[in-house]
């Protein structure tokens, strides 16, 4: 029984979440839970984001980067610089949130974790770091912005019917932003000369290296890719919600649980944990209450690491 | 320490059968078996990759064995703990030297005596005199154990600032200091010099001729393996492909073509 | 209000005011107690435990409520309490002790907030957003620091004999200060015994002292749940301080912070704990006397850029810390 698990997992996890959907449609009726999924397909992509890079950089250089929710936040103050204050369309903002995310990332490898690694920094050396970097950039926005919420100029009323479920229009920007990104990250990565190179670091380093990848210039690469993701994620999540200096801590921990979800280093596995894992956190809210289901994200995460470290999507390797 | 305990007479001191370890797809172990003798000394060699130090994790307790059994002083141990496999009396050391670098040499002796009141938290608290006076037994002991292998003068010195071979020799101090029945040792002669090697079998064979030990060792060193070992035991590809006297096993057909042949 | 902010005066003259002072002194005090757990478990067991502030929020909340809901005596609620979270770090340790250094320190993190959460969200139990003070009985109130009120009350005045108007503090900082020095005497003892050798040798290397005998999953499970009592009392001192008891209170920036006491005085030591904690708590507090013409919120900001700071700089420059050795610096491989 246990051998199957082992072998399939990814069989046996949607298997499960098939049987829960199940069980929800039966007690809770299709369209309730068709309209949860929706909305936790929202919250999913900007998990799925998130996380992708984040898994990558972690895979490949083994930091566990605390910062990168403030990333997020970054995008989503700079988006707000662009989009509110200069009253650029959102779509500028976007773009441009994505390339400072991506500026910002590459600093902290060139400054940062490339030096330290020089050094022959230990990861929890590292993971301090990237603490402090988080304080850094959060003290940052609540220097430039303060601590009152903000929005961005984005339509909050008007919403969108089809198939009886309605969705609003902005959460439907995020959803087809979102997922057409995502695409095109899975195929980047999954086709793309770069995409296999990210792949090979992250498998083993050392192994690439012998095997004669620029691994320098590659990482340079993933941190841009992560950060201008991260931006990505943050301005969507500030569309959505709204802009607090917290952003970036709430998300952290969700991001986290869906790059362990899928196995750390896996990209296309923190891509579909992040989605699963929204759609799980709203699917919650037909069982508890709607306050509670942020809490049951983090549970998930924590049984998950318990039974199984490697992830749905990881391979079995010493843990 | 000479008599295993609880174990018929001339019943082998280690029994391993049949243990097969996977990983992902690869067997890595696959049903190797043989029986150490009480008092022997057992070297267990074979091409690189052929699963030695696998097979040695997994008698061990540091790699989860699939299948198989281990049969330590007649009591079956697969998969047990590693602790609690070396309080029973089977004790390892690392192909890496594991000398406990930030820590000075006397404690990594002290640190591995076994019986030591001073481990349980409830004895601090409500036997402080009896923890203290074993800390001396202990500590006293361990000086013993230092100056059999010309130690002791080392002994407040930082781990870390011996010598590699130094540090190989403390390696095995400590392991003594368990006092084990049965002595396990991943490569020991890996990365000494010749003159510490030379010495470094000398403690062996010393230790089997005035306590009795048992050891097993992996090695590649054939001339150590020829001169040093009553038994030999030879792995290839995961599995256990001849046993007997050195003499015997250099000329069995199907060792050298496990050396010489495709399975390196 | 979270720890964060002290609520006094602005003004240079407020430097020499010992009632500020005080006040810096007992929020020191309290991390340094919180950190000396910390430092148990990273300096000296290898454990990177990210879970203190869960730890804290147990202990306070467990009090709060044993005291308020329960109806138990605070003297009785006390000890309850601490046992209460140092179950819970047994039941969070052993299903996770046994994972990979970093997963450990992600698992203990997702545990704190999930504490942190419930705290907020299980209303009837822990009061949600409004927190815990005190119960209304018609006409008659219970405050859960009612006890350590009389008992400070009359060590006040006891101190009237011979100072005018003592500082109201005083009392609490005390308690926290003495518990601090135990601590600190307590754990270098235990340092030194064959228990804490078996910690270090943990540390160093687990497969080595797995390999000598010693089950080190117990080891560390120990080494938790040491560090569960001492958050547990960091949270009876927080709480009795703020004189609440608010889910606000024991975000994770109370860990990170921590982790800043701790590298800032070093690890493998304690007495480093002590200094670190006094010497960051100065330093944050300190930015209120600088005449600065900015807002309140841009202090706070300027609070988070100096910890961001001290850690980034440590990290890089000095991990050893204030006195740290260099070759402990084994901060993860």
């Amino acid at each position: 029984m246990k051998d199957f698990f082992d072998a399939r997992p990814a069989l046996v996890a949607f298997g499960v979440l098939g049987l829960i959907a199940l069980a929800l449609v039966v007690a809770e009726g299709l369209h309730d839970v068709a309209q949860a999924s929706l909305n936790g397909l929202t919250l999913g992509t900007i998990y799925a984001l998130g996380a992708v890079g984040l898994t990558l950089v972690y895979g490949i250089l083994r930091l566990v980067n605390f910062a990168h929710g403030d990333f997020l936040a970054f995008g989503a103050y700079i988006a707000y610089l662009v989009n509110v204050t200069w009253g650029l369309p959102l779509a500028a903002a976007i773009v441009v949130a994505m390339a400072a995310t991506a500026l910002l990332g590459l600093a902290s490898e060139r400054l940062m974790w490339g030096p330290m690694r020089e050094k022959g920094a230990g990861w929890l050396q590292l993971l301090l770091m990237t603490i402090g970097l988080a304080f850094v950039i959060r003290s940052a926005i609540q220097w430039f912005w303060g601590n009152e919420i903000r929005t961005l100029d984005v339509n909050v009323t008007d919403s969108v019917e089809f198939l009886g479920l309605r969705i609003g229009q902005t959460e439907l920007m995020v959803v087809v932003v979102g997922i057409a990104v995502l695409v095109g990250v899975g195929l980047v990565v999954r086709f793309s000369l770069l995409g296999k190179r990210m792949r090979a670091l992250s498998d083993s380093l050392a192994l690439a290296e012998t095997a004669g990848i620029d691994t320098k210039r590659v990482i340079l690469y993933t941190w841009l890719f992560a950060g201008a993701l991260a931006g990505l994620a943050g301005v969507l999540s500030g569309a959505l919600t709204n802009l607090r200096p917290e952003l970036g801590f709430e998300l952290l921990l969700p991001i986290f649980a869906a790059v362990i979800l899928g196995g750390i280093g896996n990209p296309f596995g923190a891509l579909s944990a992040g989605l699963v894992l929204g759609v799980v956190i709203e699917l919650s809210t037909l069982v508890v209450e709607p306050r509670w289901k942020l809490t049951f994200g983090f549970l998930a995460l924590i049984i998950a690491l318990v039974i199984r470290p490697q992830g749905i999507f990881g391979q079995a390797r010493a843990a | 320490m000479t008599e295993p305990a609880g174990q018929a007479q001339g019943a082998p001191l280690l029994r391993v059968e049949g243990v097969v370890k996977r990983f992902g797809g690869i067997h890595a172990v696959d049903g190797a078996g043989f029986e150490v003798a009480a008092g022997s000394m057992t070297a267990l060699i074979g091409p690189n990759g052929a699963g030695k130090t696998t097979l040695f994790n997994a008698i061990t307790g540091f790699a989860r064995a699939d299948r198989g059994s281990v049969r330590f002083s007649g009591e079956e141990v697969l998969n047990l703990p590693a602790y609690a496999i070396a309080r029973r009396g089977m004790v390892r050391t690392f192909q890496i030297t594991k000398a406990l670098e930030a820590m000075p040499v006397i404690d990594n002796m002290m640190l591995a005596a076994p019986d030591q009141l001073g481990e349980r938290f409830r004895n601090l608290v409500f036997h402080p005199r009896a923890v203290r006076r074993r800390e001396r037994e202990v500590q006293a002991q361990a000086m013993e154990v230092l100056e059999f292998f010309h130690l002791a003068e080392h002994a407040d010195a930082y781990a870390g600032t011996l010598s590699g071979g130094q540090r190989k020799l403390l390696e095995l101090a400590r392991a003594l200091m368990t006092e084990p029945q049965l002595l396990l040792l991943d490569e020991p002669m890996a990365g000494i010099n010749p003159s510490l090697g030379r010495r470094l079998l000398e403690y062996l064979q010393r230790l089997r001729a005035e306590r009795g030990t048992t050891i097993l060792y992996v090695e590649h060193d054939m001339e150590v393996v020829m001169n040093h070992s009553d038994l030999v035991v030879v792995m290839a590809e995961g599995r256990t492909i001849a046993t007997g006297e050195p003499q015997a096993v250099r000329e069995d057909p199907a060792v050298i073509d496990a050396y010489l042949g495709g399975a390196a | 209000m979270s720890v964060g902010a002290l609520p006094l005066a602005v003004t240079f003259e407020a430097f020499t005011d010992i009632g500020f002072w005080s006040g810096v002194l007992v929020v020191a005090g309290i991390y340094a107690v919180v950190t000396l757990g910390l430092q148990l478990n990273v300096g000296f067991t290898g454990i990177v435990n990210f879970g203190q502030a869960g730890f804290m929020a147990v202990g306070g909340y467990s009090m709060a409520i044993l005291v308020l809901e329960a109806g138990l005596s605070f003297w009785l609620a006390l000890p309850i309490a601490v046992l209460v979270t140092m179950g819970f770090g047994l039941l969070i340790g052993l299903p996770s002790l046994r994972l990979r250094g970093d997963y450990f320190a992600i698992v203990t993190l997702a545990m704190a907030e999930v504490v942190r959460l419930v705290a907020q969200n299980a209303r009837d139990l822990t009061g949600g957003n409004k927190g815990l003070y005190c119960e209304f009985e018609g006409v008659n109130q219970t405050c859960f620091d009612d006890a350590w009120r009389s008992v400070s009350d009359s060590m006040l005045g006891f101190f009237e004999s011979f100072w005018s108007d003592p500082e109201p503090l005083l009392p609490l900082l005390i308690v926290i200060w003495v518990t601090v020095v135990l601590g600190v005497v307590a754990l270098t003892y235990l340092q030194g015994t064959p228990w804490g050798r078996v910690l270090r040798a943990v540390r160093e290397d687990e497969d080595a002292t797995r390999a000598l005998g010693k089950n080190t999953l117990l080891y560390k499970l120990q080494s938790l749940m040491i560090s569960a009592l001492l958050g547990a009392l960091a949270g009876f001192f927080l709480a009795l301080f703020l004189a609440t008891i608010h889910p606000d209170d024991y975000e994770p920036i109370v860990t990170f912070f921590a982790f800043g006491v701790l590298i800032l005085g070093g690890l493998a030591n304690y007495k480093g704990v002590v200094v670190g904690a006094i010497l960051l708590w100065t330093l944050l507090e300190g930015t209120r006397f600088v005449e600065l013409p900015i807002s309140e919120e841009k202090t706070a900001a300027l609070r988070f850029a100096i910890v961001g700071a001290v850690l980034i700089g440590l990290m890089a420059f000095r991990p050893q810390g204030l006195f740290g050795k260099r070759e402990e610096m084994v901060l993860g491989d």
